[in-house]
């Protein structure tokens, strides 16, 4: 047991070594700033001004980052279930090159496309109004909280679905022969055989889709419209204009803490299911 | 496993340095912050002038991004190069915003050289000695000066406030036909609101100048509560590009904007022609670009040639104003002298000289440039 | 990975014949027409803006279209073809990193034996959760020490340490998703470890690894900041152009840059669908 135990940790070490090395190491300068003052003494004065100032952000931030990952995880076992079950060959072909569109464009650009689509006068409006649906009058502008959450589903939809769909065309096919054959609705099979299977890779796309939501911030600068605005944007605006890496770490230090939170949830969550498994 | 990631690295470490073999020739290296057009002026205008002028030289010019962001990259790959000691950097000629630029004097991350080269003298604005209450004298050349002005579309706006007082009777009158980016979202928006602390809080002068009085900032409360209640009736834009954004839809009809991307964006024709601008009392603040040059550039000698001349009257005038219709950072009498007056009068076409020697503000030393910023966010924001 | 759909799918088609399915085809062709308009939508208006030249209110569409901007972002002085062909480079030899590196990883970590599983899966979450912002100008200096900065090594390092995140955490999923007991039964059988893991464990986790791949160069296809940092000004890759032209609102140069951008990575994902589709893994086994 003590040498298969070793051996793991020798595979995990080149990948561990390298973070640590080109990573942590840097990062380490980073979190020093953020828990002490320039003579490098220590204080939380820093993550006090963090809350003071920016708690509202944070709030919207979480709030954002929620709704886009709930939005995502339904969308995309939708979509994927359909590509794995349906019977029509032609939706499963069509869906399959459909959804991976998003995921060769860019963040930033994806962002700036969407300005120009969400807006009140913008392309969507428009075409809504050109063909009857609307009239001038009743267009809404979606910059602002919701086009920032439009913005980040309509970017990760192709990157969870396709781990998602990976996961489920890996299933082995004759559990889910079996429950055919014993009689089992599409949608069942989809909730009691394959949803449970694929735990683990839906907790997956959820927690990176939300690291990188967290960390993204073309979106929030090109999208969001006056406050509150998502950490990101504190952050960059915080070194940028004030040249204050103090509390731009801080507030890197929350962020961090909410993405390490929400990962924590789904590791502990996926090994209790693992051993009530085994 | 580990022979091939040691092959791995040693392909990479190969492919490296056969990449280093290619570059033989003398580079110059400059780093721009701000648009792409600038970015676009040097590649396409300037360097391959300054190489007719230097054979075997080849200027390398990179973009680091529009604003403060683009700025504060350039001063951080310095300020690396500085704490780890190099011998020579590899950033020849720095283009930056005003802030910054001050901001890398006092790091000490950049060399004095104006009294070396023949234009330095051609210099007479007050922002070519000070940045926001740093002393930058000999340090920088301004390559333009830029400005904050009101955007209005003149076929909806016809007669456009002239002052703060008349904006705030205005946006009453149009709710949410004016709009603005904040303070986290660019530099306009910041502009827009140091303009309003110029017209409710402390007047531009106490505020551009030393010394610096923390019991100033006490004052501004009033200010700030105006300043919220005004937001109620305003949009809020995303960014400097999402200003004009927003006028070209016709979403907003009016907005801080500047004065360079506002021309940039009209002769581009992403905004309508009926666009114009006015700058209002009490004033808005505007800044340079500075050209600078590293203490430890690689290449001393090549770099002031290269700033001398991208700063000669005779670039100036055709590069900067003719090509971009922006202000020029030399001395004007030097530069109105080589354009022909339709030219030289299509600079002031929107904004006169005089409003603009009345209005154009400078910003506010550093200190109290941060103590509007923070007021904004604790007491108008939160 | 389409095939594998395509034979459950038809396997269902089969026991399904009677069905009345009628209604279900509509819904679902009626959930993929709106799904592509919501997908489409934005597209048209990057690729429209590609050929705008003069675009403004109150005009719906552009009133003049051109390709000025095209030869603005190919003109002789930009070098878009040799930064285009840097980034696809770093983007490649990124990925034969973080394969190396987080197969054998990610191997490891799907074993329940191993210790503090929860700490090393976090560790490798912190490059990309952690905003870089504040730690590129601390790794620059670093670089600068070891003499990596300006070299291909440095930028594709720096590419690497985000993508890890990604090949990791994508390779632990796949590697928990593979049959314990066909590993078992090999060993009993008494091939080797080495022999098992490539010949029984990696063709079961290739989907998943293939699908980080495509993420982990996407991924450093399209990062500019950690590019600037260590790269600069030796190094130009196409992103950074892309970045400060969206970021000042020059649409054209941005959406050009952009579907330039397109072509590789539609390349690189189909290059990789073709030639290592799970079923050719599997084989290579045999």
């Amino acid at each position: 047991m003590h040498f298969k135990i070793s051996k793991n940790l020798w595979l995990v070490a080149p990948a561990a070594i390298m973070v640590a090395i080109l990573f942590l190491y840097p990062l380490c300068f980073s979190l020093y700033s953020a828990i002490t003052l320039d003579n490098g003494s220590f204080t939380l004065e820093h993550l006090h001004t963090s809350f003071e100032l920016y708690s509202n952000d944070i709030l919207f931030t979480i709030l954002i980052v929620l709704i886009s990952v709930i939005l995502l995880a339904l969308l995309s076992t939708i979509i994927a279930a359909l590509i794995v079950l349906s019977p029509f060959r032609s939706v499963v072909l069509i869906l399959g090159v459909l959804y991976r569109l998003p995921l060769f464009i860019p963040f930033i650009v994806t962002a700036q496309m969407m300005r120009t689509f969400l807006a009140k006068n913008g392309l969507m409006n428009n075409a809504f109004i050109a063909s009857g649906l609307m009239t001038p009058m009743d267009t809404v502008s979606f910059l602002g909280w919701s086009g920032i959450i439009i913005t980040f589903v309509w970017k990760q939809l192709a990157f969870s679905t396709l781990l998602i769909t990976g996961a489920m065309s890996a299933l082995d096919e004759s559990q889910i022969r079996a429950a055919r054959n014993l009689g089992a609705s599409r949608f069942k099979i989809l909730t009691q055989i394959i949803l449970p299977q694929i735990f683990p890779t839906l907790g997956v796309a959820m927690v990176l889709s939300t690291v990188t939501m967290m960390s993204v911030l073309s979106v929030p600068l090109m999208i969001g419209t006056g406050t509150p605005t998502m950490i990101s944007a504190d952050m960059a605006f915080r070194v940028n204009s004030y040249g204050d890496y103090h509390v731009a770490n801080a507030l890197g230090l929350v962020s961090y803490a909410i993405c390490a939170g929400l990962a924590w949830f789904y590791l502990r969550h996926s090994l209790k299911d693992k051993g009530a498994t085994a | 496993m580990f022979t091939k990631t040691k092959i791995a690295v040693l392909a990479a470490v190969g492919i490296a340095q056969f990449t280093s073999f290619a570059q033989a020739e003398t580079v110059l290296n400059v780093a721009s912050a701000g648009g792409q057009n600038m970015v676009d002026y040097v590649k396409t205008y300037l360097a391959p002038k300054f190489e007719a002028m230097h054979p075997g030289v080849k200027v390398n010019i990179i973009g680091t991004g529009p604003g403060d962001a683009g700025s504060h990259k350039i001063l951080e790959k310095l300020s690396a190069q500085q704490s780890s000691n190099l011998a020579k950097w590899d950033i020849d000629v720095a283009v930056v915003h005003q802030k910054i630029g001050g901001q890398m004097v006092s790091e000490g991350l950049l060399a004095k050289y104006r009294s070396e080269i023949d234009t330095g003298k051609l210099v007479s604005r007050d922002s070519a000695k000070n940045a926001l209450g740093t002393n930058v004298e000999g340090y920088v050349m301004p390559m333009f000066h830029s400005q904050t002005a009101i955007a209005y579309n003149s076929d909806f706006v016809t007669t456009p406030p002239k002052s703060y007082d008349e904006l705030v009777t205005w946006t009453k009158k149009h709710p949410k036909a004016f709009g603005y980016n904040g303070i986290k979202n660019g530099m306009s928006g910041v502009s827009f609101v140091t303009g309003w602390i110029y017209a409710y809080g402390t007047d531009a002068k106490t505020l551009s100048s030393k010394p610096y009085n923390k019991d100033v900032e006490s004052n501004w409360g009033e200010a700030f509560a105006k300043l919220k209640a005004f937001n109620k009736n305003i949009t809020f834009t995303p960014g400097n590009a999402g200003t004009l954004d927003m006028l070209n839809r016709g979403e907003i009809f009016m907005g801080p904007v500047w004065v360079d991307m506002f021309y940039s964006w009209k002769e581009q024709g992403k905004i309508p022609p009926s666009m114009k601008l006015a700058l209002i009392a009490p004033g808005m603040p505007g800044q340079p670009m500075y050209y600078v040059t590293p203490t430890k550039a690689a290449h001393p000698e090549l770099a002031r040639q290269f700033i001398e001349l991208a700063t000669s009257p005779k670039v100036q005038a055709e590069g900067i104003v003719k090509r971009f219709n922006w202000y020029p950072g030399i001395d004007a009498k030097y530069v109105k002298s080589e354009l022909d007056s339709a030219t030289w009068n299509k600079l002031f076409a929107e904004i006169t000289p005089e409003d603009l020697s009345q209005y154009g503000k400078s910003f506010p030393i550093a200190s109290y440039f941060d103590d509007i910023k923070e007021g904004y966010e604790r007491q108008v924001s939160n | 990975m389409i095939n594998t759909h395509v034979t459950i799918q038809s396997m269902v088609l089969e026991k399904l014949k009677n069905m009345p399915l009628k209604f279900n085809f509509w819904l679902q062709i009626l959930f993929i027409l709106v799904f592509a308009l919501v997908l489409f939508g934005p597209i048209v208006n990057l690729l429209i803006w590609t050929v705008t030249e003069v675009w403004y209110f109150p005009h719906a569409l552009p009133s003049q279209w051109g390709f000025k901007y095209w030869h603005q972002v190919f003109n002789p002085y930009s070098n878009v073809s040799s930064s285009l062909f840097t980034s696809i480079i770093i983007a490649i030899l990124t990925v034969c990193v973080c394969l190396l590196v987080s197969v054998p990883a990610g191997y490891a970590l799907s074993k329940r034996s191993m210790p503090f599983r929860v700490f090393w899966m976090l560790l490798f979450l912190i490059p990309q959760a952690f905003p870089n912002l504040t730690v590129y100008m601390n790794i620059a200096r670093l670089f600068y020490e070891f003499g990596l900065n300006g070299t291909l090594l440095g930028v594709v390092l720096v590419h690497s340490i985000h993508g890890l995140m990604f090949s990791v955490w994508i390779s632990v999923a796949a590697f928990s998703t593979t049959d314990p007991m066909l590993e078992r039964a090999s060993r009993n059988l008494g091939a080797g470890p080495i022999y098992t893991f490539f010949h029984i464990i990696l063709p079961q986790a290739a989907p998943g690894i293939i699908a980080s791949c495509i993420f982990v160069f996407l991924e450093s296809l399209d990062e500019f900041t950690g590019t600037f940092f260590v790269g600069a000004p030796d190094i130009s890759t196409l992103p950074l152009l892309l970045y400060s032209a969206s970021m000042e609102g020059n649409y054209q140069i941005a959406s050009i840059t952009a579907l330039i951008l397109l072509v590789p990575s539609i390349l690189f994902m189909l290059i990789i669908n073709k030639f290592m589709s799970p079923e050719m893994l599997s084989k290579l086994g045999k």
